[in-house]
Parts: structure tokens; sequence; C-alpha cells
């Protein structure tokens, strides 16, 4: 059958671009309201809190907590059984902004709720996704 | 809305089984024939149709989006035609504007219908839509997530705080399973219902999802006939009175979507439904939940406070929502019961809503059943709107 084997890339718009410039500097970028100073995650043309125009960016520390996640063993498409087995995870940031993410550079069954990880760059075709590891004692 | 404007008057289906011979229209012929015939109208009193959108099939989308079954079927009353798409929420879109054309005089009996045949679609095709409908391209679906691992991370983390266990889990696909395998329309009529074990030594597709607790696809269809309730009233048939209607959206993007917001939803929405038919938890003698998946169905017994906080699991593992058990629950089994018609599994759920209040439900007609309550979500679970018909108004 024919799949389609190419690894995705992040289908960005204008306004998120800064973030993965900001990912190949090793900085993991929240954007912020200048004007109603919310974090907006994941990044807009104009803030959802307050609909500025006025919009900036800080650098998050890269330190996160996992809320949840998912080994994966099989069913993933075609273009990912070659990672398999892996582990999506939702994390939240120190910042309060939480991300889709992959853990990474642990044992599935080491993975816990609530555990401390880190940012790490993960390249794919010239973009570098964040995944996260668990922060080393 | 206000209480009770519009019933379902007429129902048709046909059996969920991959049947690469049987074509869409003829699907759309038989469901759709058999409703208007149900209902006891002529085909000619049918003044408006309104497609509930097949995902993932661009043709028949096309043809139906674009007028056609009121000319194929020969509807010569029709006054319009639309296509209703919000995924799994599409069925309960299609019933509202149905009220709208009815109460506004647009139309006096309104056909909503879904057909759909995933066995002719090519399976690359099928596996690449279903890994990128409701997942973000920028923010998700680069990290390789599938629907079934969205279904893990919800279900790990209630699994984590509330202590259901893989058993508890797994018992909810012995229940679905049990109603249908009495539902002639099921993938799985007549097949044997899997064990606690079966499902548990099933492979590991991803934590904590075995195989036998994901959904299989198939192709299928049905169509129902809607009239005021006036009209209905006055018809002296079996009808099912649509009575309340909540919805809350959530969001469009799975890792934005709050849990505790989603439980909230899930909560107001059966209360102010309920609140609008004027009916209490203890009245409703169907919970016909549309999960899609048999993991959430623990949570959800929880916040409808079927099961109290805690308990959804060991209440699914004690058989009470199995066929025969003491809590009348998803009685064609939702998707995983069914077999999955993508948007279609929630038409397949109104259509048994209105079966069983209709009294036509057979072998797993629910005894005295006066009120159901009829939730769907759309997409990867945008929204959930819930709703209460009655057998009478
Ligand atoms: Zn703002």
């Amino acid at each position: 059958m024919d799949f389609d084997m190419t690894k995705p890339v992040p289908e960005t718009q204008p306004w998120s671009e800064k973030f993965w410039e900001g990912t190949k500097e090793g900085k993991l970028l929240i954007q912020v309201c200048n004007d109603c100073k919310s974090k907006i995650f994941y990044p807009r043309k104009y803030c959802p809190e307050c609909w500025s125009g006025n919009l900036g960016w800080m650098e998050a520390s890269g330190k996160a907590t996992i809320l949840t996640f998912s080994t994966a063993y099989g069913m993933v498409e075609p273009k990912f059984t070659d990672e398999l087995p892996y582990t999506i995870a939702y994390v939240d940031l120190e910042e309060g902004i939480r991300m889709m993410t992959r853990i990474v550079e642990c044992k599935p069954e080491d993975i816990k709720f609530d555990m401390p990880v880190e940012v790490v760059y993960h390249e794919r075709e010239g973009f570098f996704l964040p995944y996260f590891r668990p922060v080393k004692k | 809305m206000s209480k009770g404007k519009i019933a379902i008057i007429g129902i048709g289906e046909v059996p969920t089984r991959n049947m690469p011979e049987r074509t869409h229209w003829d699907i759309v012929y038989d469901t759709c024939m058999e409703a208007v015939r149900d209902s006891g109208l002529h085909k000619n009193d049918i003044e408006g149709v309104i497609s509930v959108f097949p995902q993932a099939q661009p043709k028949i989308a096309a043809e139906l989006s674009f007028g056609k079954l009121p000319e194929e079927l020969g509807l010569k009353g029709c006054k319009d035609a639309v296509s209703v798409n919000a995924g799994g929420a599409s069925t309960s879109n299609a019933i509202r504007l149905a009220e709208q054309w009815i109460t506004s005089g647009v139309a006096k009996a309104v056909l909503v219908h879904h057909v759909t045949i995933h066995s002719t679609i090519a399976v690359p095709d099928l596996i690449n839509f279903f890994a990128k409908a409701g997942v973000d391209l920028q923010w998700e679906y680069p990290y390789g997530t599938t629907y079934n691992i969205i279904m893990g991370l919800m279900a790990n983390r209630f699994m984590y705080q509330s202590g259901c266990t893989p058993e508890e889990m797994a018992s909810v696909v012995t229940a679905l399973r049990s109603w249908a395998a009495k539902d002639p329309n099921s993938f799985f009529y007549g097949k044997e219902v899997p064990s606690v074990q079966k499902v548990l030594a099933s492979d590991l597709l991803n934590t904590p999802l075995h195989k036998r607790e994901s959904n299989v696809l198939g192709d299928g269809g049905c169509a129902m006939v809607i009239v005021s309730a006036e009209d209905a009233k006055k018809m002296k048939r079996p009808a099912a009175y649509k009575l309340g209607d909540s919805v809350r959206y959530f969001s469009g993007t799975c890792v934005m979507r709050d849990f505790n917001k989603v439980a909230e939803g899930f909560r107001v929405t059966a209360k102010e439904a309920m609140a609008q038919a004027g009916i209490t938890k203890e009245d409703v003698s169907l919970w016909n939940c549309y999960l899609a998946y048999p993991l959430a169905h623990p949570m959800i017994s929880e916040l409808l406070e079927v099961a109290p906080p805690g308990m959804g699991g060991k209440y699914f593992l004690e058989g009470r929502m199995s066929f025969g058990g003491d809590i009348p629950w998803s009685s064609i089994g939702d998707a995983p019961g069914r077999g999955h018609t993508g948007s279609g599994v929630s038409s397949a759920c109104y259509v048994e809503t209105a079966r069983q209040l209709m009294g036509k439900a057979g072998e797993r007609q629910v005894k005295n059943c006066k009120y159901v309550y009829q939730n769907a979500g759309g997409g990867s679970g945008f929204n959930n709107i819930a709703t209460i018909w009655g057998k009478e108004i």
C-alpha cells in the first residue's frame, strides 16, 4: 500500500514563526500580550483575551511537569512506526502554559504523573520540536 | 429552545457492516424510504432534507451538499436541502436546523439522514484522515499523536485520579458489546461478548488502550423524519419528543481542552437539559451516551451522577450498565458496539433514542421507557451537547 512516509513538520502561521525561530536557538518562547499581560499559547495573530495586536515574546524556563501521558506501542501512522514505542504527553510549563510533547531519554515504565521534566529539542527538516526529558537529579 | 417543539415520528436504518458492494445511494434509498414509511407520511410530504455530513467521502458529500437527494428520491414537495457538519455533533445540529425550519414555517416535515461507507476508502487515506482530523497540525500532529492517544491521555489521568482499574475500564467493552450482541444493526450482532480478561489480553495499542477498547470502522446509515410536536400528537403515532437541549464549547485543539472545564461542561449541560424538560436524573429511563471510546464511559457516568464519584468503573464491572443490568446505558453499545460509522454513530444514537421511546427496540427495549438522555460531541471532543427526549409531551 502506498503510504505517505514523510514525517510532518509544523504547519506554521506568520505569527508563530518567531516561536519556531526561537527553538533553533534553544529558546522556548511564549507569546505575551503587552497590553493585558496574558501569556498566550499557542501563538495568535491577536491576543485571545483582549484582542490587542501589541504582542511580544518571553523566554520560558523550559521546566515543566507531566500532567498526563500515553505510550504508543502500535496503530500509529506508518510514518511513525519506526519510532515506536514513544510517549506523548501534556506538560504544564512553570509559566502556566500547557503543551503537547514527547517524553524522551527515559524508559516508558519510568514515566510518572506530575514528574518534573525539561525541554530538549528534536530536529526534523529544519524544525526543532520541543520534546521533554526527566530532570536529572 | 423552548420545550417540546419537535418530534421524531419515523426512523429507518441499515445494518452496520463492511459491504463495499452496498453503495452510498443504496443506503440512502433504504434508510430514507424506511423512515418516511415508518412516519406514516407520503414522500411528497417531506419539505426539507438535511444530510449529516459524511466525513472523508468527498464524492457523496458533494452530491448531498449540492442537493441531489430530493431529486433522486422524487421528494416532490421538498423546498430545501442542506448538509450539516460538526463532526460527531452534526446530527444534533441537523435536528436543531430541522426545528428551526419547522418552527419558522420553512418545512412541516424534515428528513434527517446519514450515510457512511468506510470499506471503499483506500486504507492510507483512511488512516491519514483519522490521524489529522481534530488534531492540530502545528502543535500536535508533528509529535505523532492519534485519536487513540488523545483518548489515552484523558483516560490515564482519569485512572490516576479516580483509582479506576484496567479491569473496570475493560468491563465497559463487555457492557457495550452485550447491548450490541442484541442489536441487528450492530457490527457485532449475535457475536460473542468479550470478557474483561479477553479485552485485557488484546494488544496494548497505547496506554491504557487495548485493541479491543478501540473502534472497528464500518459502513452504515440511518434516517429520521421530524415534524412539529403538535403535528406528532395529532398523528397519534409513536413518537420521540425533544424536550431539552444544552451545550458547552470546550476547545478545538486537544491540548487546549482543560479536563476540569470538560467535566463541568458534562455536568452543567445534563442539568440544564433536564431542567428544560422538567425532569430529574431519577426520571431518565435510558442514558444513551455517545462518547466514541469505551474509556470515557466511567468518567461520564460519574459526571452525570449516575454513579457516585470513583464508582463509575465499578458499576460497569458489576454489569449494572450491561444488557439486563439495572441502569440502561448506551443501548446500541456506542461506537465500540455498533461499529464506527464516522459522524453516523451519533445519528444512530438519536435513531435508537427514538426507537426506544417509540417502543420499537425489540430485545433491547427498555421497560417503561419515558425519558432518554442523549448526548453528542464533535471533532476530537470540542463540545458536548446534551438532549432530553420523551415519549410524550
Ligand atoms: Zn491581551
